[in-house]
């Protein structure tokens, strides 16, 4: 249904009188790029303008870690048990050394902001790619083929969709010992099948059309016409599962890394953050240790649901306005 | 949400402060509270619930204190606020303590007049065949009791006794049959009060072992149900003050007065409050807001965080004390089997360098500072006979001597340092002591992997599985220790973690052997005074240490805290805590 395909501007009415004037209206009709409708529409959402301004920053936050370090002269793991911790091991708040805070170790949680930044992104960003990469694979196959071949990927999918995710989780980590690679691989095996049912719902929708007919009736092979023809028409769906996939899989890499099973310490992760203010109940004392990875946690995620729902809005402008689409 | 929290805490300590400095406590009793009451109920919170609700059975710290409650020992200690008070033996169903005969072979146990069972048809005196048939209790071929192997080589006979009870089937009848009629010749009861003990071997902390519950005497209905069962649970019959009234597992325990007690009979509990309601399932947090609110009085399994506990400080909480254990925790066992680097620690340069390596003061601080730990340098932790302060291996005062531990490194033929494996629970502290432990071996260039292990898994099947230690699982690993019961208990330390007689035990977790500390401890445990056993079991340390089979590092205070309407809040050393049985409730 949601077609990307160029779409013509709509005519201007008006009657040349001039050769000048008709120049200039010439030059006013040209025809726009679907590409750069879409950034038209998007410049005009704040949300998305907003979003896109927060996760640029904490990109560059996150690229400019070592940097961080370097400014502040305090390494992601270097513990400063005079300066950052009480004699009874307190951390200090917030102050001109440590700007936001020490952690229970006498470690700055701005450098270990940064440092973890890194983490979240790079899972964030590598799990969902991978995720939506195998769920647009399954799913357009299934969807193409249909008949035993839909059966089976479509079974493999509800299989997939009614593990329990911790429970799995716990126990693959358990026996393989926690590791980034491993923490990706989780989130990615448990992402991939929401994109994978849209995607084949979508490719069954167009596969009777008559492009598709009319490739098949020119030679092209399945394979052509599964990547050629039909892939083109599922941008708008992967762009914005896909955008939307890198919050969730944030967040399931810092529920991983908060209950143990994900990044090892003392490499520092948002979710490692989180546990290090839980143990112990320094929530109760620290409140930095909560606020920041905490807030940075929840920034950007929302910058990335906020996108994503805004390029869905860009992308899609027929579905925005009769309620959820794509 | 710290500060939601923190202002109505502030409000209640200047309230607090106030009404302290209005009344002026009365006495100079540090416990404070006014004069002794009696009535009320004690309100218990505990996360987890009992270990077993059968003194034979029981091995777990906080359940110690409603053993306290509900069954009386032969010889136990007076609850106090006084370190050294609290672990001097007394007598409770004993009249007396017990002094060895010449030969250090024998003791003799005179019961008290009143002691009574509270028995389901009328009270009944507590005889001496009730204390032999609560030894032999302790191995039933259905769950032996966690510490009936220090009894079982000791008194003589036992060994057979439990051997021929190993083969009877685990049912009410059989067992019943072959308890009473089949005896073990080390426990003779000439009269109704009287108890000989013949052991196979001098053991100068016999009396300390007569203290765990594990030796309580066991009434005859004890063998009308399996041991530690839910109907045992229901039935059980008391001789301490209280009884139980009411108990449904993980949720809660109520205790009653039992009116077969007589005070009289009994010097040690006074048994101020009616009864204790112990309520399960609740989280840290909330059991020390309820604790503060005062809708609550004592913890069981449950602990101030160190969080809480530096509000408390802040608030200048008198509520809030601390008591050592005889405890080494945190200690770092090294893994002489080890086939990681070419098999190096079983090099005893390495391990030396490991020694100088660590720092010590870190880890207290991280544990919460010197108000609630300390260094320790060896095998013994204050608080338990032989211990004694002294450092074989002096590092700036625990700090760690990085250029001693790399000087070593070189000399054991790592000059460019050396990788070691580490495993760690995934649980309150333990990953922050182990990234303490990490970054300071990194000063002496040991570059420390860790490794996660889920918390329930960590002792039971990680590091008491020898395949892990031969197959290089693990090369140092950080683990604690308690004695099993107070004072004269060293035995209790060295025997299970230090000794290897060719059969493997779980927590000596290399098969660490030192034959002149075998020798040593012999001697120890045939000394007559206490002074003397104090100072073998020093040279006990002292041996193993020289081997460096592990890094001690710390001992921890247990930090303890109750409501403000907790009167005489007196430290009993078996439960680590506050004595149910000796505070009284005030309002």
């Amino acid at each position: 249904m949601s077609l990307s395909t160029s779409k013509p501007p709509a005519p201007r009415l008006a009657t040349p009188k001039t050769a000048a004037i008709a120049a200039r209206n010439a030059a006013d009709v040209q025809l726009r790029g679907s590409w750069s409708l879409t950034f038209a529409r998007l410049r005009r959402d704040p949300a998305s303008i907003g979003s896109i301004a927060v996760i640029l920053l904490i990109v560059a936050f996150a690229i400019g870690a070592p940097l961080v370090a370097a400014w502040t002269g305090h390494g992601p793991t270097e513990q400063f048990r005079d300066t950052g911790l009480s004699p009874s091991g307190i951390p200090v708040g917030p102050s001109a050394e440590f700007l936001l805070g020490a952690d229970q170790l006498g470690r700055d949680v701005l450098v270990r902001l940064a440092y973890g930044a890194q983490v979240s992104l790079l899972v964030g960003v590598v799990a969902s790619i991978a995720a939506s990469m195998i769920g647009v694979v399954v799913g357009v196959v299934a969807g193409f083929f249909g008949g035993p071949v839909d059966t089976v990927l479509s079974r493999i999918t509800d299989l997939v969709m009614s593990v329990p995710f911790l429970l799995c989780a716990i126990a693959l980590v358990a026996v393989l010992g926690p590791s980034l690679p491993l923490s990706i691989a989780v989130i990615v095996f448990f992402s991939w099948t929401g994109l994978a049912r849209v995607i084949r719902g979508q490719v069954m929708a167009l596969r009777h059309r008559e492009f598709v007919e009319a490739a098949r009736s020119l030679g092209a092979s399945r394979t052509s016409i599964m990547f050629r023809d039909i892939l083109p028409n599922l941008v708008v769906p992967i762009i914005v599962y896909t955008t939307l996939m890198i919050p969730s899989a944030i967040v399931f890499e810092a529920t991983l890394s908060f209950l143990g099973l994900g990044i090892v310490p003392p490499t520092p992760s948002w979710g490692n953050m989180l546990a290090d203010a839980a143990n112990g109940s320094l929530y109760l004392i620290a409140w930095w240790m909560v606020v920041v990875p905490g807030g940075a946690l929840l920034a950007l995620t929302l910058a990335f649901n906020l996108l994503g729902d805004g390029l869905r809005d860009a992308l899609d402008p027929a579905a925005s306005k009769g309620g959820k689409g794509a | 949400m710290s500060r939601k929290l923190l202002v109505p805490a502030t409000a209640l300590t200047v309230a607090t402060v106030f009404a302290l400095a209005a009344c002026a406590p009365s006495s100079d009793d540090a416990a404070g509270g006014g004069e002794p009451k009696a009535g009320g109920t004690l309100k218990v919170l505990a996360n987890g619930d009992v270990d077993h609700l059968d003194p034979q059975l029981v091995a777990y710290v906080p359940t110690y204190n409603v053993m306290r409650s509900i069954s009386r020992s032969l010889l136990s200690y007076s609850a106090s606020n006084d370190a050294a008070e609290r672990i001097v033996l007394q007598p409770d169903l004993a009249e007396a303590v017990p002094e060895p005969s010449a030969d250090g072979l024998s003791y003799t146990i005179t019961l008290r007049d009143g002691i009574t069972w509270g028995a389901p048809d009328g009270e009944r005196a507590i005889v001496a065949s009730d204390v032999e048939r609560g030894i032999k209790r302790l191995c039933n071929p259905l769950i032996s009791g966690a510490l009936a192997g220090y009894f079982t080589g000791l008194i003589e006979g036992m060994a057979e006794f439990c051997t021929g009870f190993a083969a009877v089937a685990p049912e009410v009848d059989p067992m019943r049959e072959y308890l009473e009629n089949t005896d073990i010749s080390g426990i003779e009861t000439p009269d109704d009060t009287t108890v000989v003990f013949t052991l196979t071997k001098p053991a100068s902390d016999f009396p300390f072992m007569l203290s765990l519950d594990a030796a309580d005497p066991a009434p005859i209905e004890a063998l009308d149900e399996l041991p530690d069962s839910p109907e045992y649970r229901r039935s059980f019959v008391s001789s301490g003050p209280y009884k139980v009234a009411d108990y449904t597992p993980d949720a809660k325990l109520v205790l009653e007065r039992n009116e077969a007690w007589n005070p009289d009979s009994d010097p040690l509990r006074k048994a101020y409050v009616d009864s204790i309601e112990m309520t399960m399932g609740v989280e840290g947090d909330a059991a020390m807001q309820q604790l503060q609110a005062g809708s609550a009085d004592l913890l069981f399994d449950l602990s101030p965080s160190p969080a809480n506990i530096q509000q408390l400080k802040a608030q200048n909480d008198d509520k809030l004390s601390t008591m050592e254990n005889g405890g080494v925790d945190q200690f770092m066992w090294i893994n002489t089997k080890s086939p990681n680097n070419g098999g190096a620690l079983a090099d005893l340069k390495l391990r030396q360098a490991l020694q100088y390596a660590v720092d010590k003061t870190a880890v207290v601080q991280t544990m919460g500072g010197e108000e609630l730990a300390g260094v320790t340098n060896g095998i013994f932790g204050p608080g338990i006979l032989g211990y004694e302060e002294y450092d074989p291996y002096p590092a700036n005062d625990g700090k760690g001597d990085p250029e001693k531990a790399k000087q070593l490194l070189a000399e054991a033929g790592f000059p460019d340092g050396i990788t070691l494996k580490l495993p760690y629970r995934n649980v309150g502290t333990q990953p922050d002591i182990a990234q303490t432990v990490q970054a300071s071996l990194e000063r002496a260039g040991i570059t420390v992997e860790l490794t996660p292990v889920p918390p329930t898994d960590y002792y039971a099947n990680f590091m008491t599985n020898p395949e892990n230690a031969t197959t290089g699982a693990w090369d140092i690993a950080l683990v604690g220790w308690s004695p099993d019961w107070q004072g004269g208990a060293a035995r209790s330390v060295f025997q299970p973690q230090f000794v290897f007689d060719g059969t493997h035990q779980s927590y000596n977790y290399v098969d660490y052997n030192s034959d002149a500390a075998n020798a040593l401890a012999e001697q120890a445990l045939a000394a007559t005074t206490p002074e003397e056993a104090g100072d073998l079991w020093h040279q006990v340390d002292e041996a193993v240490m020289a081997d460096s089979p592990m890094v001690s590092i710390a001992y921890r205070l247990k930090p303890n805290y109750h409501s403000e309407r907790v009167g005489g809040f007196v430290e009993y050393a078996q439960s680590q805590n506050g004595d149910w049985t000796n505070v009284w409730l005030n309002g």
